[in-house]
């Protein structure tokens, strides 16, 4: 019954065995001030929604010696309700304490965290401004947890890539929130399948369909710009739109399975029923084939409407099965029947230990590549859908299509018309 | 098939037709439910002791109308009436029904809080009281005048007729009343669904067991006390009030009492930050 019990001796168990999956082969071995010790890790948040304060209390749960010792983000309420929630949670003590003088707001509060004595951050603001927050991480050689997905556009999906190679040469340990990948029931899942339960793998179908989520109204005091960071989800350059959002944790598990990133994809999608100004300019739905290099076909769907017929779960087919993947939930029929019956782990305290548990054994996890890839696929689909064009890896990967404005500051900033199949064009 | 019999003269308890909103017709009443194309089935239960009638819903609340409450499905029909004393759930960030299935389904994952609140939009659009059992209201109705383990007797091996529990759930809910009811013509009080109800206490627990449940644990006299297991995996903070990220075996069934609804007092505001 989902207890989130994650005991060390198991934690450090998997951690072992998801760090040796992700060794970059001749990378470094840093042997850090932790390598076998318990020293205290002290970590930074930025990004302190609550997401990035439910990150940070997951790593306390994760590992007895850690501390949050900083605090970032663009608004002084957050960051303060973030300290307050911290300090409450009971449990953890000073190690949840965090000095208001460690506590930074603005635009740039990202620098004062990195500059703030931290070992390891907790990325976890609006994806929009992950890319330039991992690499200044990567550049000041800090360990990091970083939230799905890791950018909004290919531009910063090129430079979380760049960032990657660099975190892997330095030796630094990377986890990112597809928290999926630390799942025991997607875990054992997925060694069935390596294990050929499946047969060879020839389709797959993926879904997150759900009713809409939370809208943050706006207030007569608030900028355009502070309204839509507030607003996040509902403008593309901040989100990335659901699909990438949030149907990423699925395709992430496609790409998984399958073992490879896809090579090309036609995807359609629309603005039908959130068409609100507080909507800003997403869409509330997607459909998207994806086509993989060995000639595996992916049906992806997400949408966001109330009141429709809800469904989140990845469908891997076989030749000589079908798995149906779930959070806490797994099942392979065919030739190899299986149900995961197993007592679950809780996966959002797993990533944090197992990317703990690398930082002290001295030997890296590096998942920015892959999660990386995972969030392109989600932009590609979205890219399509935008355009009504076939769109291919490499002119995903390539594009010069940018979002966002150039400069961050409160102020005016006009919402852009939501996109148009066929007249939308491809950049 | 094997349980028409029994599933007919359940249906027999229920008056089948609609009412107009009002007190509850003795004999029991089909409740509509505004922005909702399913209705909820109330059958008269005795009290526990014995000296008055409550009316009971003679399923677990499904999705079909616990998402007209969630997401607001009945706002701009008419009689829906004011929605300003109405607190809605948050939008949960994952589909609550886990993949076990949707319409005629139990709702779960709902806090107490939740089923409560549930209770008081019910209660505002029908001019009706409706209210989370007592626990001594839930077992008595469950046993339906059995004072064995379970409402037909001790036989376990019964149970399958009556409960989806984990020797036949294949890990997950059912439609609700596709399982033999019990003398009093309710469906699914061992089994399917853990169901909230409220204690001598004041706290809310569940009662009766669920799909994950073993025999045992589906007894009418089952209940759990909530822990914080039951939300650990909840990714944000503060956790939600809603809705339990590690409690898909939790739903409800509401009872009905003769009045008209008053209007309580104003609920908590809620940071809508989920």
């Amino acid at each position: 019954m989902g207890s989130a019990e994650v005991s060390r001796r198991e934690f450090v168990k998997s951690a072992a065995a998801a760090a040796a999956a992700a060794v970059v082969p001749g990378a470094a071995i840093a042997r850090g001030a932790w390598a076998g010790g318990t020293e205290s890790i002290r970590i930074g948040v930025i990004g302190c929604g609550g997401r990035g304060t439910g990150a940070a209390i997951n790593a306390l749960e994760a590992d007895p010696a850690t501390r949050i010792v900083a605090l970032g983000d663009l608004f002084a309420d957050r960051v303060e309700s973030s300290r307050k929630h911290l300090a409450e949670a009971g449990e953890f003590g000073d190690r949840a304490r965090v000095s208001p003088e460690r506590c930074f707001t603005g635009f740039d509060a990202y620098q004062r965290v990195l500059e703030a004595g931290v070992d390891a951050v907790i990325l976890a603001t609006p994806p929009h401004f992950r890319p330039a927050h991992f690499a200044a991480a990567v550049a000041a050689r800090k360990h990091v947890f970083m939230e799905k997905p890791v950018a909004v556009d290919a531009p910063g999906v090129r430079m979380v890539l760049e960032a990657a190679n660099a975190a892997g040469a330095a030796g630094l340990c990377v986890v990112a929130g597809t928290q999926r990948r630390h799942e025991a029931s997607y875990l054992a899942a997925m060694q069935r399948i390596r294990e050929g339960a499946l047969g060879r793998i020839v389709s797959a179908r993926c879904y997150w369909n759900q009713g809409g989520l939370w809208v943050h109204r706006r207030k007569p005091e608030y900028s355009d710009m502070e309204w839509q960071v507030r607003n996040w989800l509902y403008f593309c350059w901040l989100s990335g739109d659901h699909i990438v959002e949030q149907h990423v944790h699925n395709l992430d598990v496609v790409n998984w399975a399958i073992g490879s990133h896809p090579e090309r994809c036609l995807g359609m999608g629309g603005r039908q029923v959130r068409t609100g100004e507080e909507y800003g300019n997403i869409f509330d739905h997607f459909t998207v084939e994806y086509v993989y290099p060995g000639g595996e076909h992916v049906m992806s769907m997400c949408r966001q409407i109330e009141g429709t017929s809800p469904r989140c779960e990845e469908v891997i087919h076989g030749a000589q099965g079908t798995a149906v993947l779930r959070p806490g939930s797994a099942r392979i029929t065919g030739a190899a029947e299986w149900r995961f019956a197993e007592k679950n782990n809780n996966p959002y305290v797993q990533e944090h230990a197992d990317l703990l548990a690398a930082i002290r054994s001295g030997r890296p996890v590096n998942e920015a590549r892959q999660v990386a890839e995972s969030t392109l696929t989600a932009i590609m689909g979205r890219m399509s859908a935008y355009t009504g064009q076939e769109v291919t890896w490499e002119q995903a990967l390539q594009s010069e299509w940018r979002l966002g404005p150039e400069t961050y500051e409160f102020g005016d900033l006009p919402v852009d018309e939501a996109p148009v199949p066929g007249r939308t064009r491809l950049l | 098939m094997q349980y028409a019999a029994v599933l007919a003269a359940g249906s027999l308890a229920v008056a089948a037709f609609a009412e107009a909103d009002g007190a509850p017709p003795p004999g029991g009443f089909t409740q509509a439910v505004p922005g909702a194309a399913a209705t909820i089935e109330m059958v008269p239960v005795p009290t526990p002791d014995g000296a008055g009638t409550i009316w009971m819903s003679s399923t677990e609340i499904t999705w079909d109308v616990y998402d007209v409450f969630v997401y607001g499905l009945e706002e701009g029909e008419k009689g829906s009436g004011g929605a300003d004393a109405v607190t809605r759930p948050s939008r949960p960030y994952i589909p609550p029904d886990r993949g076990y299935g949707h319409a005629g389904h139990p709702a779960i994952s709902m806090t107490a809080h939740g089923a409560q609140e549930f209770c008081r939009w019910l209660s505002e659009r029908t001019g009706r009281r409706y209210r989370l059992p007592t626990e001594a209201e839930w077992e008595h109705a469950c046993r339906a005048g059995s004072d064995g383990a379970y409402c037909f007797g001790d036989d376990e091996g019964a149970l399958g007729q009556f409960a989806w529990y984990s020797e036949n759930a294949e890990g997950r809910t059912h439609p609700v009343a596709t399982k033999a009811p019990n003398a009093w013509g309710l469906y699914d009080m061992h089994g399917n669904v853990a169901e909230w109800a409220i204690g001598a206490d004041g706290k809310a627990v569940t009662r009766g067991g669920s799909f994950m449940d073993g025999a045992a644990g589906c007894r009418s006299g089952a209940r759990e006390v909530p822990t914080r297991a039951w939300n650990a995996s909840d990714p944000q903070v503060p956790k939600s009030r809603w809705w339990l990220a590690d409690a898909p075996f939790v739903g409800f069934r509401v009872v009905c009492e003769a009045g008209e609804s008053s209007k309580g007092p104003e609920p908590e505001g809620d940071d809508g930050q989920r």
